[in-house]
């Protein structure tokens, strides 16, 4: 067992508008997870510090923070894998509430926007228990989205986003990803819905394929490339509605 | 909710100076600076054509000088790098499918760069005789 400093960026906006650097020494074996190591600064050191999270397993995705300048999740992180200096910060480019807690309202915004569920065209019968009408999906048909229905939407990508740094209107990987998932879902016939608001400057136009965001995907769902397939989407769409006049 | 000044950071203009990562990025966006001087003397060329025979020599002497071969010779590496790293982005742009199967990225990868150099050699073909 040896210990490890973390320096924490903390804010506590009832005593202070500015925020500031805290250090503290926390006992670290090949095991301690990031998370763990916030877990001892708030039962032994420090309780007036704040941070998320929940499930401990990359599942709820809230434990997200800034380590050394880049997007992780607490619970995935390991002390063993990273340098020994280590700087803790809240997430980029969301406004601060306090300490490593961030307001993702405009995530979650930018999410409801393009309609992340399944859209039908034919109206849902009451559901009837003798006769269920399950949806068939074949196991080629849920390949196609798969990958991007892995998303838990922990934010990593909006901090890891420049163009979402620089402009917070843009809707940003995640949420694009997402659209892009139930775009591709043979249940689905949303996308005439979700495409004025793609096919827009503040949508798809925005990414200039950075491709960062895939990088720190702690769920492997390569939004960038989600994003840029819904470019070519975006694309078509105006040429059909070009030639349909 | 209580926004300090520094709750909503305004990315400085440096932001692409944080990390590799983002460094590489601009250096991709970056060939591009190369690639205009290579265009420019493209058209110097057409002009001098345009022109008649002794500007056109004017434009030989011209795009032999060393600093302009090296110009030029930094817009081949330049293209050359944005090329790799566009095909390597493409198939998670296009995922192709023949028929029920997706073709492997590497496939993708790879069919890009034979068709480089089926392009190359037709050029070398056609422009390296005398």
């Amino acid at each position: 067992m040896t210990h490890r400093a973390l320096s924490i960026r903390r804010y506590l906006p009832d005593q202070d508008q500015a925020s500031y650097w805290q250090r503290y020494e926390v006992p670290a074996d090949d095991s301690t997870s990031l998370l763990d190591a916030l877990h001892y600064v708030k039962e032994e050191l420090d309780s007036t510090l704040s941070y998320r999270w929940s499930c401990r397993m990359a599942i709820c995705g809230s434990c997200g923070v800034m380590v050394n300048g880049i997007p992780r999740l607490g619970c995935k992180t390991f002390l063993r894998d990273l340098p020994h200096e280590l700087r803790i910060e809240p997430l980029a480019h969301f406004p601060v509430a306090r300490d490593l807690i961030v307001d993702m309202d405009v995530f979650l915004d930018h999410l409801a926007a393009v309609k992340p569920y399944l859209i039908e065209d034919a109206a849902v019968g009451t559901f009837d228990p003798a006769a269920p009408t399950p949806h068939r999906q074949t196991p080629a048909q849920l390949a196609r989205y798969r990958q991007f229905a892995n998303c838990i939407n922990c934010g990593l990508c909006y901090s890891a986003c420049p163009q979402f740094g620089l402009n917070p209107e843009f809707l940003g990987p995640g949420a694009l990803a997402l659209a892009h998932r139930y775009n591709l879902d043979s249940r689905d016939s949303g996308k005439q819905a979700r495409m004025p608001v793609l096919n827009r400057h503040e949508g798809v136009w925005s990414c200039t394929f950075v491709g960062f965001c895939s990088q720190v995907c702690p769920k492997h769902v390569d939004p960038a490339a989600a994003v840029n397939q819904g470019k070519v989407e975006a694309a078509k769409h105006t040429l059909i509605a070009l030639f349909k006049g | 909710m209580n926004r300090p000044p520094d709750a909503f950071p305004r990315l400085p203009r440096s932001w692409w100076l944080k990390h590799r990562y983002f460094k590489a990025y601009m250096l991709r966006e970056a060939t591009v600076l190369p690639l205009i001087f290579f265009l420019l003397c493209l058209m110097g060329g057409l002009w001098a054509l345009y022109r008649g025979e002794e500007a056109w020599a004017a434009w030989l002497v011209f795009m032999r000088s060393p600093l302009v071969v090296a110009l030029n010779l930094l817009a081949l590496a330049a293209s050359l790098y944005h090329a790799a790293t566009f095909f390597v982005l493409f198939p998670r742009v296009m995922p192709l499918r023949l028929g029920r199967r997706a073709i492997a990225p590497q496939a993708i990868v790879a069919g890009q760069w034979v068709g480089v150099m089926i392009i190359g050699l037709l050029f070398f073909w056609l422009f390296g005789r005398t």
